[in-house]
């Protein structure tokens, strides 16, 4: 049984957990305690001084979000003296903060704004005593802004501990103290994945991601351009909650009108793609086995996941996928096969996608993603100069609701609308690849039979699912037995490539998610984004899958026809040309 | 890590470094001052970060984190001779502001640390101008430190001096410690 101990808070004697600190104490009797540089399960670094209490022997007041609550213990959580200690702290850290909320970003989604309206601060006592850093806007995914960062720490914190990753730390000292990159040098020009973790649980405006929605809206206003918009699955359950729906809400097609009211020529699905993904990954696999290639094969859906592997383990680049991920096989496909279709000028198509994450945006930036410009290069006589890449913008769940709210669309009142076709029709196995295990799950229900020839068994992969840093199972393919493993988090896809670099992997696949919890708990989802929130979005997914008529990528009908008039076989020639790729050695630096 | 990079610190030597210090604590702090003191210049390259983080496994914004916090490293090529002016409060109130001004005879010093720089260094490498926070010889004060040896009492005659005899490559006789 849990060992619970006593201790009295403000007066009354109260049983709670053993173990926890007094800020994890209170809330589990229903006390609030205001906090700010504390986020659960990323960072505690007791720097902002919030979270004051009293505790009876103690000579000062004493961080809650640090300090263990103990048997017998007496506390406060509200007097005079706290009060003005809050109160103060919180005005030393605004003394620094830009007054610009009206035109922020994160207004009306900003822990700070929040907890200066809580603790009632009403005017700003103190003047500004930190010279200015410039912005750094080097990378393709994110902006940081250090004059509204208040050294809160959260983002080092993830990127190091969660990710591994450690492209930022604090850097100087005293006034000139500053969240930044080696040298100064900017995200762009370090080791970053482009995770966006950083961005996702920054209190502030200071990390974000680099909001490209105006160009998209000029696009879409441009009658000349045909744009197209591809959701990645764990936008259904990510842009609800960003306006304003309780939280894990799934809202496909709510999602689908709105981006039909917002003028896009066609809404289609990534999910169509991640069905193409698992036919073209699972032949590879396949392959794999029965030719002694590389393995473990790993998946190659997640962009920062790749990023970190080219600059962490260059050595082991053979063993990720040569598949693109679903968002790349989708502009790569939009701009052949379906231009092909409607006998559109592939150079008057945009390609706009909606993802849950800030990596993709410098994916689709990466040079060799113009798959469909080598396509028609001699068809259409084109020279380098009309260089086009496969997918034109990336969103982020954020700055989809910012268009929608811009345009005025009342989100929660749409009625549901469906994909356009053909590249809207998906499986059940294309909605689960937001979630960890997901890709795996819906590559074993294809494998399974392409190789047995027999049904499979029991649909629901179970063992794959869930919120487990490493999980493993052994699956048996009509007597070959083979291994795999489940990582999400950077953190634990360094564990197994450094278990594959010391030849010690037992597995033959492997499937790694870059952000905690996979797609649902990405860089670019909605914010606030915690564990209990990324298990509600998990759950609204799997019910997805579950509703889907078909579940299974091979038996997606619209893949069967983009087979049989276009691609012909997986792994065959086209596939080779517009589905699969390579990647870049990148070192540390 | 970027090949085209200007080596300041031999490899080897920095292997030497971090073998001798392996395992006591403070290992990084003590490599990255060894290795700082056998750079010609004085100063941290990026060259030398870069394999220190490879060998000692300590990720490079760590390593930044770590030279910009303390003020002894430096991350600039450092002047033949150094003068470090004391910008303590007993310095101030005795005029060491004064001081650092008539160092502004440097082109480009007074622009640098009226910047936030923490140190600036003539284009030809032979003087570069600090500031500290204290010496701890305020009975002295104002106090300037010229290649670590500490002058008392220092008037803007004898900064003066001192930057002139510097610049002809001759030892100060004139002004000892009082």
């Amino acid at each position: 049984m849990e060992k619970k101990i006593t201790i009295t808070v403000n007066g009354r004697e109260y049983k709670v957990s053993a173990g926890k600190t007094i800020l994890e104490s209170c809330k589990e009797i229903g006390i609030e305690i205001p906090s700010l540089c504390y986020l659960k399960d990323v960072s505690h670094n007791a720097s902002c001084g919030i979270c004051v209490v009293e505790v009876k022997g103690a000579r000062t007041l004493v961080r809650s979000c640090v300090t263990q609550a103990s048997e017998g213990m007496v506390v406060k959580t509200n007097s005079p003296s706290i009060d003005e200690a809050r109160k103060t702290n919180l005005e030393l850290i605004l003394a620094n903060h830009p007054k610009d909320c009206l035109i922020c970003e994160r207004n009306g989604n900003c822990e700070l704004q929040d907890l200066t309206a809580t603790l009632g601060i009403k005017e700003a006592s103190y003047g500004k005593t930190k010279p200015i850093e410039p912005i750094d806007d080097t990378s393709l995914s994110l902006v940081r802004n250090p004059e509204k960062c208040i050294l809160c720490g959260r983002c080092i914190a993830v990127c190091a501990e969660v990710q591994t990753v450690h492209a930022i730390d604090f850097a100087g000292r005293g006034l000139r103290t500053k969240v930044s990159t080696y040298q100064d040098k900017g995200l762009g020009n370090v080791a970053c994945t482009y995770c966006g973790q950083c961005a996702l649980v920054c209190p502030t405006a200071a990390i974000s991601e680099k909001d490209e929605s105006r160009t998209v809206f000029n696009d879409i206003y441009d009658d000349q351009k045909y744009v197209v918009v591809q959701t990645a699955p764990a936008i259904r359950v990510g842009i609800g909650e960003a306006m304003g729906m309780e939280e894990g809400a799934l809202v496909t097609g709510k999602m689908v009108a709105g981006l039909r009211k917002l003028g896009f020529d066609k809404v289609f699905d990534t999910q169509f793609t991640a069905d193409l993904t698992i036919m073209e990954e699972g032949f590879e696999l396949i392959h794999r086995i029965k030719n002694n290639g590389t393995l473990p094969m790993i998946t190659s859906c997640s962009p920062g996941w790749i990023k970190f592997i080219e600059h962490f383990f260059p050595k082991s680049l053979d063993h990720l996928s040569t598949c693109k991920s679903p968002q790349q096989m989708f502009g790569a496909v939009a701009k052949t096969y379906y231009a092909e279709k409607l006998n559109i000028d592939p150079r008057k198509m945009v390609v706009v996608s909606i993802m849950p994450c800030t990596a993709k945006k410098f994916e689709c930036k990466r040079p060799e993603m113009n798959s469909a410009f080598g396509y028609w290069k001699n068809k259409l006589g084109l020279t380098d100069k009309d260089n086009f890449f496969d997918v034109d913008y990336v969103l982020t769940t954020r700055e989809l609701a910012r268009m929608f709210k811009q345009s005025g669309i009342d989100f929660r009142n749409l009625d549901e609308e469906e994909f356009d076709l053909p590249l809207g029709i998906s499986t059940g196995a294309g909605a689960i690849f937001a979630a960890t295990g997901g890709v795996m799950e819906a590559a074993v229900r294809t494998a399974y039979e392409v190789i047995t020839g027999k049904p499979l068994p029991s649909i629901d992969l179970k063992v794959v699912r869930g919120f487990e840093g490493i999980k493993e199972a052994e699956l048996d393919l009509d007597g070959t037995k083979i291994k795999v493993a489940v990582a999400h988090t950077l953190k634990n896809a360094r564990t197994l490539l450094e278990q594959i670099e010391e030849g010690k992997s037992p597995y033959a696949f492997i499937e790694v998610m870059t952000c905690p919890g996979g797609c649902l708990g990405g860089g670019g989802q909605a914010i606030p984004t915690t564990w209990e929130i990324r298990e509600k979005r998990a759950a609204s997914i799997y019910r997805e899958d579950s509703l889907k008529p078909i579940r299974k990528s091979h038996d997606n009908p619209a893949i069967k026809e983009i087979y049989q008039d276009f691609l012909k076989e997986p792994l065959g020639h086209k596939s080779h040309e517009l589905l699969h790729t390579e990647y870049t050695e990148r070192g540390v630096y | 890590m970027n090949t085209t990079q200007e080596i300041f610190v031999e490899t080897k030597k920095i292997d030497e470094i971090i073998a001798s210090n392996a395992g006591k604590p403070g290992e990084l702090l003590t490599v990255m001052e060894e290795v700082q003191e056998a750079n010609e210049f004085k100063f941290l390259d990026p060259a030398s970060m870069e394999y220190i983080s490879c060998k000692l496994k300590v990720p490079l914004s760590q390593i930044y984190s770590v030279a910009t916090f303390y003020s002894f490293f430096n991350l600039k090529p450092q002047g033949k001779n150094t003068i470090i002016v004391c910008r303590g409060t007993a310095c101030h109130t005795k005029g060491s502001k004064v001081l650092l001004d008539d160092l502004s005879v440097l082109p480009g010093c007074k622009d640098a640390l009226d910047s936030g720089e923490s140190s600036f260094t003539t284009e030809d490498k032979q003087i570069t101008v600090k500031t500290v926070a204290c010496f701890g010889q305020c009975a002295l004060a104002p106090v300037v430190a010229v290649n670590s040896v500490i002058y008392s009492n220092v008037t803007s005659e004898q900064i003066l001096q001192i930057l002139q005899n510097l610049q002809e490559g001759k030892k100060d006789e004139n002004l000892k410690l009082s």
